[in-house]
């Protein structure tokens, strides 16, 4: 009986947060839009409803009825198979963010947690699947038959690899202050003490960069780079094959901030242990995510591109040795904070 | 950095240079009504080589041809890089089998120029690395510029061929749907695939498989890239063929022609003042300058004078079009290197104001129509000198220290800019390269110092020139080179004088009098040169455009081998290639 209601809890939110995501990722191209054309001098979108509102939908009505081009040369069901997967990948990422405080209902084991799965390796989840992420890019690349999308494809792997370590490691020291990688555990550790991002300001800012470099999105958009390879590894899809690489994206986005505003920002809790009821946990969530999301946005319209080796140099001598850094100092800090060496 | 060029005359005038080269190779040298060097055909590398060494002419300016009735006559220009106008070189070829040695080892700059002569006149370049069609395609027969070339439906005849293929057997699903039908032949022995084989006089890039086979013990091949003619970076229908190992750049051939209209031909057609609105189309972010160098040969061969206020307008409109165009050119290389048309908008911006202007002045923002032979069409409207001050004194200073603070400093565009594309000096003057490119080699060398036209000597300014011959020194040159044009305007704002804006008789029919000219002028993109031959007639005998993009080119593989696919749209950006110019 229980069982029951937990499967069907669980399908339930997994059926909300979809759609969230879904309309999220339409919100999201309409938030981004808006914002650079005000940076750059432009009114954005205003045509379709008020102030454009209407445009995610017209566009997503445009792009399911154009034709699905299927070009002569490609390798069928890897080409097929790569956008789904892309956007299988960017969802699933999703399930282990905590969304606010849990609260009591009649059912069940008495909570009602706002979070799909509270994962105990969570973290080790995140990073599991966030490297799918780049098949997707790959074998749309290679099964395109396009020497542009295979170039972007190439980079794609390449950005990853690189890039995945540094990732990885910036996150190893919320796990060894909190010492546990449940998500859910790494927010009521926050609430408690305050947010990491004090404690962990170099993993903060690793993390960010190493975000941006994830999600390929500007000034390391290299497997898109529209200046060199066009459209990179999704030159050969369009339609709604097409909208599933751009959801996937845009969704990718939304994963590393709410994980970012989660790990390091204190996640649906406001800061100084000020408690507010489920609902307003979701709005500060929210507006957590909506600051990173703009930041990504406010860095797409300022900054040109790296090229590509300076991509990869900046990953390995930089950031990787930061993030190795990084570690050091945090096992130092927590020796000298359990041997009382910090008075 | 700024330099103020020496503006001593050259070390020898054009005259002397005739004298000497004469007195050098009796035999070979004699000079012609117009003052130009006709040469031997067998000695034109050893004159051309004497002349680049101990004349000083190490600058190519110009190479193109003119078909007289009984020979086709080889036309150089080259000049001193201390300054002063360049001495014209002649060779003859014979009608029947038209052959001169090429002067790409003296000059490499003739390269591109000999292949449109080529391409145009059907005269050979002994030679010549690689001669090849340049505008027209591989297949294309015929050689339009000649003065026996027919038109097909317009001159010639209505079918010119009947197929496009010899034996008629293969024809084109779209030839059954338009009105040319096979108007095009391919000439024996060519096939579809054919470019991807190398020809016996290795003249085309080698696509051959076995070439791109590279490095065998660990089986990598080489990649071919077709960048362009449908691509966002390549500036419109331009093509580049990348040869690629991993993102490394091996062989880069620039490919051009998709936008030629042969404008040259259809000069040769119309009245002589009927091609001032058409030079509007060949760099049409720079118009006025086009004009105004049209306008320049022409009044040298008329000998007409321009009255002071049309002078004063003419500098005015034209480095108010310079500061438009280098805006244009600065923050669209930003958006090469992938900025997101941020810097982009906010120069539009600044130049949608100056194109107000010009609309004021002209009636139109792009295709002014504005130059006339002797002067101006229209005089400055009213409001043209309270917007203008504004401008030059307030808002255009801001805007470009705005600029320069934003995008000088800034990280990203220092890495991805400096010695990246570097064109050393001696190349570049090899190369002919002209404009912000020359002066970003470190040249400084700017035709309205060096020979200078208009009333360019009166105003006080510098020619902007940096060393290092990146792209970063060439968008260096372009900002300061906004700054300096502003202190022209400026003054020639303030002494702009009243009077007349047309010289010369008033006539309905211009007739230029027989004889030739080759006029330059310093456009936003370098050197754009005029050369131009009259028989007497109504419209001209030859009307050559010296075009700066074009030649700006020759230089693009050499500067990105060896850099990455990305520095490629990069360096190309820092060209500043306006296709309508290029192709003609």
């Amino acid at each position: 009986m229980t069982s029951a209601i937990e499967l069907v809890e669980t399908v339930v939110k997994c059926a909300v947060v979809i759609g969230a995501l879904l309309t999220g990722f339409a919100y999201a191209t309409w938030f981004e839009r808006k914002v650079i054309a005000r940076m750059q001098l432009r009114v954005g979108p205003n045509q379709a409803g008020p102030a454009g509102l209407l445009l995610p939908a017209a566009d997503g009505i445009k792009l399911f009825f154009k034709e699905n081009i299927l070009p002569a040369a490609v390798e069928k069901g890897v080409y097929f198979l790569a956008p789904v997967m892309s956007m299988t990948v960017a969802i699933m990422a999703f399930a282990i963010i905590p969304l606010a405080d849990a609260v009591r209902v009649p059912w069940g084991d008495g909570w009602l947690r706002f979070q799909i799965a509270d994962y105990n390796v969570a973290l080790l989840y995140f990073l599991g699947v966030t490297s799918f992420a780049v098949y997707g890019i790959v074998l749309a690349g290679w099964a395109s038959n396009n020497k542009y999308a295979l170039i972007g494809g190439l980079r794609s792997s390449a950005q990853m690899i690189s890039y995945e370590l540094a990732m990885g490691l910036s996150l190893v020291g919320v796990a060894m202050i909190v010492g546990s990688l449940s998500l859910s555990e790494i927010v009521a550790w926050q609430k408690a003490h305050g947010w990491l991002v004090v404690l962990q300001p170099l993993g903060f800012v690793i993390y960010c960069v190493t975000a941006v470099a994830e999600t390929n999105r500007a000034p390391f958009d290299m497997p898109e780079a529209e200046q060199e390879l066009i459209a990179g590894y999704h030159i050969e899809y369009t339609g709604m094959r097409f909208a599933l690489f751009f959801m996937a994206e845009y969704i990718a986005m939304i994963t590393v901030c709410a994980v970012a505003a989660t790990l390091f920002l204190g996640g649906y809790a406001l800061p100084f242990g000020i408690e507010v009821p489920w609902y307003l946990d979701l709005a500060v969530l929210l507006a957590k995510i909506a600051a990173g999301m703009f930041v990504f946005v406010w860095i797409r319209a300022t900054i040109p591109r790296l090229r590509y080796d300076q991509l990869m140099d900046f990953g390995w001598k930089v950031l990787l040795p930061l993030a190795i850094l990084n570690l050091v100092l945090t096992a130092l800090g927590i020796y000298a904070y359990e041997n009382g060496l910090l008075g | 950095m700024t330099m103020t060029m020496d503006v001593r005359p050259a070390a020898l005038a054009p005259a002397d240079v005739a004298a000497r080269a004469q007195a050098r190779f009796p035999e070979a040298v004699t000079v012609d009504a117009h003052g130009a060097l006709v040469v031997d055909r067998a000695a034109l590398i050893d004159v051309a080589t004497a002349l680049r060494d101990d004349f000083g002419l190490a600058y190519l300016n110009n190479l193109t041809c003119v078909d007289r009735p009984d020979r086709f006559d080889v036309v150089y220009h080259a000049c001193s890089m201390a300054g002063g106008a360049p001495v014209a070189i002649k060779v003859a070829a014979d009608k029947a089998n038209p052959v001169v040695p090429s002067a790409v080892s003296v000059w490499a700059g003739a390269n591109f120029q000999e292949r449109e002569v080529y391409d145009m006149f059907g005269v050979r370049f002994a030679g010549h690395p690689n001669l090849r069609r340049i505008l027209m395609w591989d297949g294309f027969a015929g050689y339009p510029l000649r003065k026996d070339w027919k038109e097909a439906y317009f001159e010639g005849a209505q079918k010119p061929f009947n197929s496009r293929w010899p034996d008629g057997a293969f024809f084109f699903g779209e030839e059954k749907l338009t009105e040319w039908k096979s108007n095009a032949k391919y000439p024996r022995g060519y096939t579809a695939t054919g470019v991807e084989k190398a020809r016996p006089d290795n003249t085309v890039m080698v696509l051959d498989a076995e070439d791109l086979k590279h490095a065998p013990d660990i089986g990598s091949e080489r990649l071919i890239v077709n960048m362009g003619p449908q691509h966002p970076s390549t500036h419109g229908v331009f093509q580049m063929q990348l040869v690629l190992d991993g993102e490394t750049v091996v062989d880069l051939q620039p490919v051009m022609g998709y936008m030629h209209r042969n404008h040259e031909k259809i000069g040769e057609r119309n009245l002589w003042l009927a091609n001032m609105p058409y030079t509007d189309r060949l760099d049409y972010i720079a118009q006025i300058g086009n004009e105004w160098g049209y306008a320049l040969t022409v009044e040298k061969m008329m000998g007409i004078e321009v009255p002071d206020r049309a002078e004063h307008i003419r500098i005015i409109l034209a480095e108010l079009n310079r500061i438009q165009s280098h805006f244009w050119g600065v923050t669209f290389l930003l958006n090469d290197i992938g900025a997101f048309f941020t810097p982009m908008m906010y120069a539009i911006e600044e130049r949608e104001i100056i194109l107000d202007l010009l609309e004021m002045t002209t009636g139109s923002r792009l295709m002014c129509n504005y130059m006339r032979f002797g002067g101006v069409a229209y005089d400055l409207p009213e409001a043209f000198l309270p917007l203008a001050n504004t401008l030059v004194y307030d808002r255009l200073p801001r805007a470009i220290d705005e600029m320069d603070s934003f995008l000088t400093g800034s990280e990203i565009v220092d890495t991805r800019m400096r010695g990246v594309g570097v064109l050393p000096a001696e190349q570049a003057i090899g190369y002919s390269a002209s404009g912000p490119v020359l002066r970003g080699s470190g040249v400084p060398y700017d035709v309205r110092k060096a020979e200078p036209y208009g009333i360019y000597d009166r105003f006080d300014w510098d020619v902007v020139s940096y060393p290092e011959g990146d792209i970063y020194a060439r968008y260096m040159v372009r900002l300061g080179e906004m700054r300096e044009s502003l202190k022209i305007v400026q003054q020639a704002l303030k002494q702009l004088p009243g009077g007349p804006i047309m010289g010369g008789k008033k006539a309905w029919q211009i007739r230029v009098p027989e004889g030739e000219a080759y006029g330059r002028v310093e456009n936003p993109r370098g050197e754009l040169g005029y050369y131009c031959v009259s028989d007497g007639k109504a419209n001209p005998y030859r009307y050559h455009v010296r075009s700066p993009c074009f030649i700006n080119l020759t230089a693009l593989g050499e500067m990105t081998k060896g850099h990455k696919v990305a520095d490629t749209v990069a360096i190309l950006g820092s060209i500043d290639i306006v296709l309508g110019e290029v192709d003609r």
